[in-house]
């Protein structure tokens, strides 16, 4: 088994319209899906993700969020939060280097995510540039993009094209658009959306 | 920033362990003679080789590398009953290292700042610090401290208000002072979720820790900032006015009314008032005023005057225009200024934002548009 976590933007993307999102397993390496109960806390402290997100508090949602939340040993949860720190650290010592060509630098919660990856390990899905240079400064190399997994799933046939056009399109009405996503759309998912028209 | 590894730390995590330096070389995959070096202070890992160090000895940053010369220093205004725990610094402390790139873009600063001379609570000092500052902003002994007199004290000193909406009960803290020394700048974060007869005082005790900025951030500090916010809102002129007439009226109910009616004369609370005038009556072996601080509370409570962010927004509810408006226009702040200079110039993308300011991504996302301008991330 493969896991792979989910940060709160990947999770949010996907979560209302790819059912059941966790725990199943799929694709050649068996990837499960998973994320930390800070997502969780992260959109229950946001009013206007509450408000965007109606669906995420739905009763089937939270039940298989809290059936696949990661379990980790006491040595595991002392790792994590030295791994955290230290990774955070580095931003802080750093932070020009994760301000320029659209990133920001990694928050608490980002650094807590990339960290869980490195003990469990794990696969890191973010489309939050800043962590991505985070994870090259470090040297995680286990670090997708949300179009990356979304291609892996059709792949294993855990989503279908149409699915794939709904999320797309939910993005683009959501103005949630980015532009990984808009990348991935022409290159990735030519069969569905075609090539990008010069 | 030159950074040096915490080699004592280190070493007794190793003792601990009953590690050498070499058995440590070889868990983190390195040679002992470059572990040594780090442990001398003569270089510092790489980024993979700290997070490795992390992992393997289960130690923090702070554990691994030395505390920073120029630390900034952090106060907070907490909400009643908040406790501040470790999370809370640790997210203020990330909060004045993402500020420090910003402050490349901020007007040019002054170099004289008013600074106390004593940060006593006692009262005649401290009456004697509050006559001091009236004095300077050219406010009698009697008058009415308005916002834009404080608001000018800010600005005078450096001190950068920053205006946010952490909601009304759920944020740890109504008010955050951080302060980056090596740059003798100040960020004063202020949560307009909050009551109108509240928001003074907090301005008040803000402007406390810009002039005692060596407290800031210390129980002593923070007792000092709310008896200066009280004295100066309220000094002692106004409060011997008040004694006197809350001595002639009889009754519980016509002695609040007296204090309600200088409250609501200055835009405090009452609370704030009553505080003032008991002071004053210790002060002179005056009697005190026959009120306990639960009936002043009960009757408070029942006298909220709304939110600083309804009176400013109603009917609509806060944008992100309004608020960068509003920073600009009634706060005098240069904050969103500079960030749109800085984000637009270095190309950052919203999760700055949503770091600095503490709101949540999609807040920050429609704030990095307002000033941005559309922008694919």
């Amino acid at each position: 088994m493969t896991l792979v976590l989910l940060d709160t933007n990947a999770y949010l993307r996907l979560a209302k319209r790819v059912r059941p999102l966790l725990g199943k397993k799929f694709g050649q390496k068996d990837y499960v899906l998973t994320i930390l109960p800070e997502v969780v806390d992260e959109v229950h402290r946001s009013p206007r993700l509450r408000h965007n997100y109606p669906w995420f508090d739905a009763t089937d949602l939270a039940l298989e969020r809290l059936a696949h939340a990661p379990r980790l040993s006491a040595q595991d949860k002392a790792t994590l939060v030295a791994a955290t720190s230290v990774l955070q650290g580095l931003v802080q010592m750093d932070t020009a280097r994760f301000m320029t060509k659209g990133r920001s630098p990694p928050s608490y919660t980002d650094c807590r995510v990339l960290a869980f990856g490195q003990i469990r390990p794990a696969i890191v899905v973010t489309d939050d540039l800043g962590m991505h240079e985070l994870a090259s400064m470090v040297g995680i190399d286990d670090i997708w993009h949300g179009p990356e997994l979304l291609k892996k799933m059709l792949s294993a046939k855990l989503i279908d094209n149409e699915l794939v056009r709904e999320i797309y399109a939910a993005l683009e009405v959501n103005r949630d658009f980015t532009a990984t996503w808009a990348e991935a759309k022409h290159t990735s998912f030519v069969k569905i959306f075609g090539k990008a028209a010069d | 920033m030159h950074k040096v590894i915490h080699s004592e730390s280190i070493k007794a995590a190793l003792t601990a362990r009953g590690w050498s330096q070499e058995q440590l070389a070889t868990a983190i995959d390195e040679s002992p003679q470059v572990v040594s070096h780090w442990l001398q202070g003569k270089h510092f890992p790489r980024p993979e080789k700290l997070l490795k160090l992390a992992t393997t000895l289960r130690l923090g940053f702070d554990q691994l590398v030395m505390p920073d010369a120029n630390q900034p220093i952090i106060a907070f205004r907490k909400k009643a009953g908040a406790k501040t725990t470790d999370e809370h610094i640790v997210k203020a402390m990330a909060m004045a290292a993402l500020l420090r790139p910003l402050v490349d873009y901020l007007p040019e600063r002054r170099s004289l700042h008013m600074s106390l001379p004593s940060a006593s609570t006692d009262y005649v000092p401290l009456q004697n610090a509050v006559a001091e500052v009236r004095a300077k902003l050219g406010i009698g002994t009697q008058a009415v401290m308005g916002y834009e007199r404080l608001i000018k004290e800010f600005k005078d000193n450096d001190a950068l208000l920053v205006p946010a909406l952490w909601g009304e009960k759920k944020n740890h803290k109504n008010a955050l002072h951080i302060l980056l020394p090596d740059k003798s700048v100040t960020f004063v974060y202020l949560n307009l979720d909050t009551h109108l007869e509240d928001f003074k005082f907090w301005m008040a005790h803000e402007l406390a820790h810009v002039y005692t900025p060596e407290l800031a951030g210390t129980n002593e500090g923070e007792d000092f900032a709310d008896a200066f916010a009280g004295a100066l809102l309220f000094p002692k002129a106004c409060a011997e006015a008040a004694y006197a007439q809350a001595t002639q009226v009889h009754g519980v109910q016509a002695v609040l009314n007296t204090l309600l009616a200088h409250a609501h004369a200055h835009a405090i609370s009452l609370y704030t008032v009553f505080r003032q005038v008991q002071n004053f009556a210790q002060a002179k072996g005056l009697h005190p005023l026959q009120l306990s601080d639960v009936q002043v509370h009960a009757v408070r409570s029942n006298q909220h005057n709304g939110l600083v962010s309804e009176a400013l927004f109603k009917p609509m509810a806060p944008n992100a225009e309004a608020l960068i408006a509003v920073t600009a226009n009634l706060f005098c702040s240069g904050f969103f200024v500079a960030l749109k200079t800085m984000l637009i110039e270095r190309g950052t993308g919203p999760g700055y934002l949503q770091q600095i300011l503490d709101i949540g991504l999609q807040d920050a996302t429609a704030l990095h548009r307002a000033l941005v301008g559309e922008i694919r991330r």
